[in-house]
């Protein structure tokens, strides 16, 4: 009797991983349908990219990543977004956590509004917000702070337009640990800053790293900030440098694609370690369902 | 209830007013203006130049200009910022609207220099032209040079002229049958049939950018109605309602709805449009001097059509306007209000018979300056070149000779031709509506 | 609750236990949200009131803004039809958005869970697409909807099942759903991250408890992780609304909000007429509406789910 419980439920078990994993890989080759795309443009002609843009690169061309990895421009650009990149995400995320912090489990008056003054970032996205921030760029550069053609001002405009949604996102996640942790901490003679730095972070550092990977990408990709920012070619940052394949009456599809493919993989590889973070952090007796 | 909200944007309003007293312009009047200047010969002098040249050779042509003129002139540094066209207006804009402006950068002329113009934005380069007995002025062609100016003024120099044709694949051609190139409308329509007939797609669009199709219906309104039906709409008593507009729409009906385009032309691309053709799918295409070389790059081979061949847009009979008459535009630089005569200079120097001369041999333009034209190498830019000359009416292109407001409107409103969506009349009315509001 | 913060941390202090406590925590407080604010206040709060005044003008951008016509840019834009079909388009991608985009995820999600073997390799992949830049998305997928079976990979696969080719962007009634696709393909991820972040706080005895019980997966899934996921789902929803008022870059690449406006949405209206056709007050008056919209739905929002989010504690 036992038995066969035992085999029914492993069965059934075996049926569902399957059904799981046919619906997963479908979806997988769906997603991954464009990506090939990508991959296979990145190693043809552009002609052979407008002309034939599914087929596989035979024989495969790789003039186009020899030639991006052998440019400087490629690594000087690449030196850029790593730069403005990781200033940025580290002090979106440091602000927009403290902001949540705060939010989420001090009491205070005029909470709601300082709240609900953050959540009005979302409503305002930076490309119909782009000339008053330029103009608010140029008199800060008039006072003296060089914002105007440095990496400074492509940063905090950036830092600017990614708080309200991480906000947000982490101010759920700070809520979401219990009262009862806080209370023994300040019990055990914690202050709001050591609560905040020992034990709320690493509580949350789960969410830390999907808001991480989220500000990554955004910056990483981010065109118009650094586009309308920064003059001097020798600060500009990886999506700038794509313009180098595009004319006035065409662009080098398969060199753009190459050097998409080559400039995403940074990010990718970041995610791929930060998505460990993501989903292992949490140890589930910490936290309260 | 209702009073309530109004007194709530009201109190928006004046908070909004009293936050930002001070406008965009007012800002960069605080700017002191350089007073007691001394002219000393070798006061260091940064020109800081946008070009829209992203590609080898003009690349580094303009750079090697830039270098040698540096060279020359010790106290000079030229800083270049090379930008993609889309990103370059997006830039140029913002920055034009924050009242900073680069000393010289791409323009089109027309009536996007002429807003910038107005705006104060630019500087009025005319006595350079003028200097030395009209030296520098009569070495452009004189049609090109106008683009440029605005009201007689001068704020900006041509350095590149060309002009829209149909292209046309000569094989797919005698394969219909067809043993001439249509000279007129009437022929152009047969010889679309013909084409048709013989299962080849007549013609290659992609009307998802919608000036490829504007081109074909503003072709349409200079054959039918010449400079006169133009000038009229746009300046004086006419208006695009007029006769001659509402017909160019009728004409292109008739071309439409013999459905000549590629499948999906509605959603296709100008690039697609090129690698349509340049793979020998669609026997013509009506583009300017870009064509051959882009159609050739888009193709599965790089090499493009074989046998290709061009001719005018074909006359319409009883129309005013005539064969030769030509529709098209080109590069030239403009010079921000700050440049240094240095800056004029420069670009004087851009423009000498030489480098024009570069530049023709290069195949990144066609020269405008009297003498180049001896560079070009290219058969299909000499083609282009001869046509340009022969043009006894040169008209500008709608998008760009028009305000930006109207140039849109006469896109969007000509691609419902195109979808069916509208008749002539109705598209004439909408643009003439909007002209009528400026 | 503050009661019983502020005596716990009377413990720590032996001087004036009644004030210092407090004034440190104000500090405390204000020296948190003080670089948020100035970033804040100064690049997006001060923008806003900037475009409002912009939007009062008939202005095109350029010199000094004179002609200023009080609300005379927001007449006009209600009254033009491309714009309430614009509105109608961007209501259409939220419907869309919240009935299949935010399902799928969460079904994906679920489906991952998080004792599947190879759990990894899936999220990482289902993430790739959120990776890739706009623009690139727009092109890659503008080279799979070629209407040419020869060129576009799907009509390829629809002529080889015996179909006639399919106009994606051409056809102004297939055009929007093609946008919509893409959409999904390059947002789910996004979604996907919130809810798998989500799914890793539920603790896995309670799903052991009920599986136990004699919970099977749908009962498991609708009974515990739905409900203990609702403020996630909750944030979803919120930024899913908004994204789609606010989406502009995919569909301007893609369609150019064409053909003939069959596939304008409020963002690319904006962009055609504001900046296309130089007209800033128009493009400022635009943006306010857009941002308005949002607001009102923020609003709305709020009231429906009774408390803001960052209050409702598990």
């Amino acid at each position: 009797m036992k038995r066969t419980v035992i085999s029914s439920y492993s069965t059934r078990k075996a049926l569902i991983r399957f059904f799981q994993y046919l619906v997963l890989i479908i979806a997988t080759i769906l997603i991954f349908v464009p990506i090939v795309i990508l991959l296979f443009g990145s190693l043809k002609t552009t002609g052979q990219m407008y002309s034939e843009p599914y087929t596989i690169p035979n024989p495969p061309h790789w003039d186009n990543i020899i030639s991006i990895i052998t440019s400087p421009t490629f690594w000087n650009l690449m030196k850029n977004s790593i730069f403005v990149t990781i200033i940025t995400t580290t002090g979106a995320v440091m602000i927009s956590a403290m902001v949540s912090f705060v939010l989420a489990r001090l009491r205070f008056r005029g909470k709601n509004f300082v709240f609900n003054l953050f959540t009005i970032g979302m409503m305002f996205p930076i490309n119909v917000a782009i000339l008053p921030v330029y103009l608010v760029l140029i008199q800060l550069d008039k006072l003296g702070f060089n914002l105007v053609d440095s990496l400074t001002g492509v940063i905090m405009v950036q830092i600017a337009f990614q708080l309200s949604g991480n906000i947000m996102i982490l101010s759920s996640f700070f809520t979401s640990v219990p009262t009862e942790i806080q209370d023994s901490a300040y019990i055990d003679g914690c202050s709001n800053f050591d609560f905040f730095w020992r034990i709320m972070l690493p509580l949350v550092k789960p969410a830390l790293a999907a808001v991480a990977s989220l500000i990554i990408i955004a910056s990483w990709n981010d065109l118009l900030v650094p586009l309308i920012v920064l003059n001097s070619n020798e600060l500009w940052t990886l999506p700038l440098g794509t313009m180098q394949f595009q004319g006035q009456w065409s662009q080098d599809l398969a060199l753009i694609s190459a050097f998409v493919t080559l400039s995403a993989i940074p990010t990718v590889i970041f995610y791929f370690f930060a998505e460990k973070q993501i989903v292992s952090g949490i140890t589930a007796g910490s936290v309260k369902g | 209830m209702f009073k309530k909200i109004f007194t709530l944007i009201s109190l928006v309003l004046i908070a909004t007013f009293v936050l930002t007293a001070c406008g965009p312009a007012a800002e960069e009047v605080t700017e002191p203006p350089v007073g007691e200047e001394v002219e000393a010969e070798e006061e260091e002098v940064v020109i800081e130049w946008w070009h829209i040249s992203t590609k080898d050779p003009a690349l580094s042509d303009w750079q090697k200009m830039a270098d040698d003129f540096m060279a020359m002139h010790e106290n000079v540094t030229i800083n270049i910022t090379v930008l993609e066209n889309e990103a370059f207006k997006t830039k140029l804009n913002t920055d034009l609207q924050s009242g900073s402006v680069p000393d010289i950068f791409q323009s089109w002329g027309g009536s996007g220099l002429a807003e910038q113009a107005e705006a104060g934005l630019l500087l009025d380069i005319s006595e350079y032209l003028d200097a030395d007995g009209g030296a520098w002025r009569n070495s452009f062609a004189p049609g090109a040079l106008a683009v440029f100016s605005v009201d007689g003024k001068n704020y900006g120099v041509p350095w590149d002229m060309g002009m829209v044709s149909c292209w046309y694949n000569k094989d797919l051609f005698d394969q219909a049958g067809i043993d001439a190139p249509p000279e007129t409308w009437e022929e152009f329509l047969t010889d679309v049939q013909l084409l048709k007939d013989a299962g080849i797609t007549p013609i290659a669009l992609g009307e998802k950018d919608t000036w490829t199709g504007m081109h074909i219906w503003s072709y349409l309104v200079t054959r039918i109605g010449g400079e006169a039906a133009f000038n009229a709409a746009a300046y004086g008593s006419g208006s695009f309602a007029d006769p001659a507009f509402v017909q160019a729409g009728e004409e292109l009906m008739r071309l439409i709805e013999m459905e000549p385009f590629q499948p999906g032309f509605l959603g296709a691309t100008h690039d697609e449009m090129q690698a349509t053709f340049g793979n020998g799918e669609a026997a013509i295409l009506i583009g300017g001097q870009w064509s051959p070389s882009v159609q050739a790059a888009n193709s599965a081979d790089g090499v493009g059509v074989a046998n290709l061949g061009m001719f005018n847009f074909p006359a319409v009979e009883g129309g005013a306007g005539v064969v030769t008459d030509a529709m098209g535009g080109g590069n030239g630089f403009a010079v921000g209000k700050d440049a240094e005569p240095e800056a004029v200079e420069f670009v004087k120097y851009l423009t000498n018979v030489e480098n024009q001369t570069i530049i023709a041999a290069s195949g990144t333009g066609i020269p405008v300056v009297n003498g180049a034209e001896a560079g070009l190498t290219d058969p299909n830019m000499l083609l282009v070149q001869q046509g340009f000359a022969a043009a006894e009416y040169f008209q500008l292109y709608y998008d760009q000779i028009l305000p930006p407001v109207l140039a849109g409107t006469i896109n969007d409103a000509t691609a419902k031709l195109y979808a069916q969506t509208a008749t002539p009349e109705e598209v004439a009315q909408e643009i003439a509506n909007v002209a009528a509001e400026q | 609750m503050r009661h019983l913060n502020a005596s716990k941390l009377n413990l720590q202090s032996d001087k004036s236990p009644t004030l210092r406590p407090r004034k440190k925590e104000t500090l405390f407080i204000i020296l948190f949200l003080l670089p948020a604010l100035v970033l804040f206040l100064l690049f997006v709060i001060y923008p806003i009131f900037r475009s409002i005044f912009f939007s009062t003008f008939d202005w095109n951008g350029l010199g000094p803004a004179t002609n200023n016509i009080g609300l005379g840019n927001y007449k006009k834009i209600f009254t033009d039809q491309v714009f309430l079909k614009s509105m109608l388009n961007v209501f259409i991608i939220i419907i869309l958005s919240l009935g299949l985009q935010l399902p799928l995820a969460l079904i994906l999600s679920v489906l991952v869970g998080r004792d599947l073997p190879g759990r990894n390799l899936f999220r990482t992949m289902f993430f790739l697409p959120y990776v890739i830049s706009e623009v690139n998305t727009a092109i890659m997928w503008t080279l799979l909807f070629n209407a040419n079976p020869d060129r576009g990979l799907l009509n390829a696969v629809i002529v080889l099942l015996g179909f006639n080719p399919i106009g994606w962007l051409a056809d102004s009634k297939i055009v929007l759903m093609s946008v919509f696709f893409v959409l999904t393909w390059k947002y789910f991820g996004f979604h996907m991250l919130l809810f798998l972040t989500g799914i890793q706080n539920i603790p896995l005895e309670l799903e052991e408890a009920a599986r136990i019980d004699g919970a099977n997966g749908f009962q498991n899934f609708f009974f515990i992780i739905l409900p203990l996921l609702s403020r996630t789902i909750r944030t979803s929803v919120y930024m899913s609304v908004l994204g789609s008022i606010q989406q502009f870059t995919i569909i301007w690449v893609m369609t150019g909000g064409g053909p003939v406006n069959a596939s304008e949405t409020m963002a690319t209206y904006m962009y055609r007429y504001g900046i296309v056709r130089h007209q800033l007050g128009y493009g400022s008056a635009v943006a306010i509406i857009m941002f308005l919209f949002c607001l009102i739905f923020s609003l709305l929002y709020q009231r429906l789910t009774r408390k803001p989010d960052y209050l409702t504690g598990l």
